[in-house]
């Protein structure tokens, strides 16, 4: 796992300078969207890892399941990491460009788990909370755990805030045993 | 099992649930990406730091030792059984640290500074990191004050002064560990605190030792820090610098304390398995590039500082002290073998070195010290008057001893100088020896000394010698036991103690009672 972000790195971040300079950012986006659902596919990937067929037979199924959604560019990239025999890295890519393209927006990426949903008032409050404490702007995602018993545990990227009442029961137990 | 206190167990549970931080704080967190021989890579994790404490799941710590692009390399401090891939791993923000104290003197602990001698927890609050700077040049001060050993053999050729570093290296079953002991229980009364770091050995070795010390009253001044064989090469790795930790609090305070590295070869093959596991790359004997840091920084925490470091330690509160940590860190070579990767390095980073060997061992002369090759690069500075003045000519005898031992194998008639020499450096090989457990008073070895150096030794039958040492001083510690305390005092040498010597000597031989 670890791994394989590394080896995406490069070909995220060629995807992104071509992108940014084509003013393409978004094209790229649903281009890479669309390649990661097919790798991640697991005909597909039988496909793609099969030691029987060609560089360029693979490229060339892949870019025939995507059909005629996919430009010329992306085309090239899938062709290149064919020749590679990366192919089974563009989950990562993808993954890598989106957090590239939010870096270059300033946004971020949050995730809210809550035991009760959220009413929008709530998720309006803490987008705003959240905006001033990460310095950018927030795409608040929102999920439910019933398990948390209340509060919420707020995810952006690595960081955590855990505010959940099991989370905190948990704390206790621990200063407990210690 | 203890009865248990209800009213006491309900206070210290309202008090935890008291001090209980219960405040939501924004923390890193990472995901267990793979667990290998207690070596656990996270994905994630990038505000983690070199050496900070990353928490998993179920209340088991890790020490971060490899920062990658993408990755944390992380040693599990303790049991790894119950980590699994893709359980989350949090930054703590707080470097490794252990309880320090007084409360510590007298108790076997762990790396952690968990007690495992079962008395009971530590009371104590103080913790301090593992990992220090070493004092810098500002702080410090010259070796001028003696450790003594007890054995006649160290501190007359080979003395170590309070904040030197002196290497014991050797094969196995040389005595290395007996030698360490025994300075341990010489320091009964002399106020110098003492830190037995174990690393690597049987469990039955280490309870050995701690009854070996119980039994000649020296636990009272002394921490038993251990990691056994069984315990995770991290616990080996990190026990020295743990025992260190400790024996800096009384280095910051003004105090005296001794630290026994027992030893470091096991602790290089403890990082050298980390090193390995982690994929940093192997070098010489498949030992990281760092070895020799990790000795040296080790190493160089032992000195002597002097009081302005230690008012500034303490803020003010002990004024006019120096502070001292004295490290004798042991290292087991493998067939004599000094030129070794770790050997050479420990040789070159201590103050001096006590070579034990196996050949002088199995025939009889223990301590098994090489009088030859053993130096001590500062510790002459530090010796008690009477000593250094006496002990100088022990040195000399036995290399001209030695010298001529070898040549006189050939030569059937010796002259009578030679053969003079020949008997006097006999003699003073067999005063060298000395039992375990045995520990003399600079009175006693500067009375034997005087013994042999003067010549009272001449009409003294080398199988005798043993006997005659012994009778010797039972006489003089009942008979002139005054000139004994006065010289156990002071430790000065003059024309007047010299004299007093060698009427002591005179009238004991009188009595020809060995």
């Amino acid at each position: 796992m670890a791994e394989l972000t590394t080896l995406a790195r490069p070909y995220a971040k060629a995807v992104f300078a071509e992108a940014s300079e084509k003013g393409a950012l978004d094209a790229w986006s649903a281009d890479l969207a669309l390649l990661a659902a097919c790798v991640a596919d697991a005909d597909m990937a039988k496909v793609l890892v099969h030691p029987s067929l060609t560089a360029q037979q693979q490229a060339q199924a892949l870019t025939d399941v995507c059909g005629d959604k996919l430009n010329e560019a992306a085309k090239n990239l899938v062709a290149v990491l064919a020749e590679n025999k990366r192919l089974m890295l563009v989950p990562e890519i993808a993954a890598l460009y989106e957090e590239l393209k939010a870096q270059l927006q300033n946004t971020v990426d949050v995730v809210v788990t809550s035991a009760f949903e959220l009413s929008n008032e709530q998720a309006d409050k803490l987008a705003q909370a959240l905006k001033a404490k990460l310095q950018c702007d927030v795409r608040l995602t929102s999920e439910i755990d019933e398990t948390l018993i209340g509060g919420a545990i707020i995810r952006a990227g690595d960081l955590v805030i855990d505010g959940s009442v099991t989370g905190k029961l948990s704390k206790l137990a621990e200063a407990m045993k210690s | 099992m203890q009865q248990l206190n209800p009213s006491e167990i309900s206070e210290v549970i309202k008090k935890r649930i008291e001090n209980l931080d219960v405040t939501s704080q924004a923390q890193n967190e990472g995901t267990v990406v793979s667990v290998s021989d207690g070596i656990v890579r996270i994905h994630g994790l990038a505000d983690a730091m070199y050496g900070e404490m990353i928490e998993f799941e179920g209340g088991v710590y890790g020490l971060a030792m490899n920062l990658e692009r993408d990755s944390v390399g992380a040693v599990v401090l303790g049991e790894y059984k119950g980590l699994a891939e893709g359980q989350t791993a949090k930054c703590t923000g707080r470097i490794l640290e252990v309880p320090v104290g007084e409360a510590l003197l007298g108790r076997v602990v762990d790396t952690l500074g968990n007690p495992i001698d079962g008395k009971g927890p530590i009371e104590t609050n103080l913790t301090a990191p593992v990992e220090r700077v070493a004092p810098g040049v500002i702080a410090r001060q010259s070796v001028d004050q003696p450790v003594e050993t007890g054995y006649k053999a160290v501190d007359s050729m080979v003395p170590v002064g309070r904040g030197q570093r002196e290497l014991i290296i050797g094969d196995r079953q040389t005595g290395k560990t007996a030698m360490a002991i025994d300075a341990i229980i010489n320091q009964k009364g002399s106020g110098i605190k003492c830190i037995y770091v174990a690393i690597g050995q049987k469990q039955s070795s280490i309870a050995n030792v701690v009854r070996k010390l119980e039994e000649h009253g020296a636990m009272d001044h002394t921490i038993i820090v251990a990691a056994g064989a069984s315990d995770p090469a991290a616990m080996l790795f990190l026990a020295p610098y743990s025992g260190c930790a400790m024996g800096e609090y009384f280095l910051d305070r003004g105090e005296d304390a001794l630290i026994v590295f027992d030893d470091l070869t096991k602790q290089a093959w403890a990082y050298r398995q980390i090193s390995l596991l982690l994929k940093r790359p192997p070098g010489r004997e498949a030992y990281p590039g760092d070895v020799f840091y990790l000795h040296s920084r080790l190493l160089e925490r032992a000195c002597r500082v002097n009081p302005t470091y230690v008012e500034r330690m303490t803020n003010g509160a002990v004024t006019g002290k120096t502070g001292s940590l004295t490290a004798l860190p042991i290292i087991e070579t493998q067939g004599g073998d000094v030129s070794a990767f770790v050997p050479t390095n420990v040789i070159s980073i201590t103050d001096g070195q006590i070579f034990l060997e196996t050949n002088l061992f199995n025939s009889g002369i223990r301590p098994a010290m090489n009088a030859g090759i053993s130096v001590s690069r500062v510790g002459g500075a530090a010796q008690t008057k009477i000593i250094k003045k006496l002990g100088g000519g022990i040195r000399l005898a036995l290399a001209q001893y030695r010298e001529l031992a070898a040549f006189a194998q050939f030569a059937s008639d010796l002259d009578e100088a030679t053969r003079e020499q020949l008997e006097h450096g006999r003699a003073v090989t067999e005063l060298m020896k000395q039992k375990q457990y045995a520990p003399m008073s600079t009175a006693e070895m500067g009375l034997v000394i005087y013994a042999a150096t003067e010549g009272f030794l001449k009409d003294v039958e080398v199988n005798k010698i043993q006997a005659f040492e012994a009778a010797l001083l039972s006489y003089a510690n009942s008979e002139y036991a005054e000139l004994m305390a006065k010289i156990n005092v002071k430790g000065d040498y003059n024309d007047e103690i010299a004299a007093g010597l060698k009427e002591c000597i005179e009238k004991f031989k009188g009595t020809q009672t060995w």
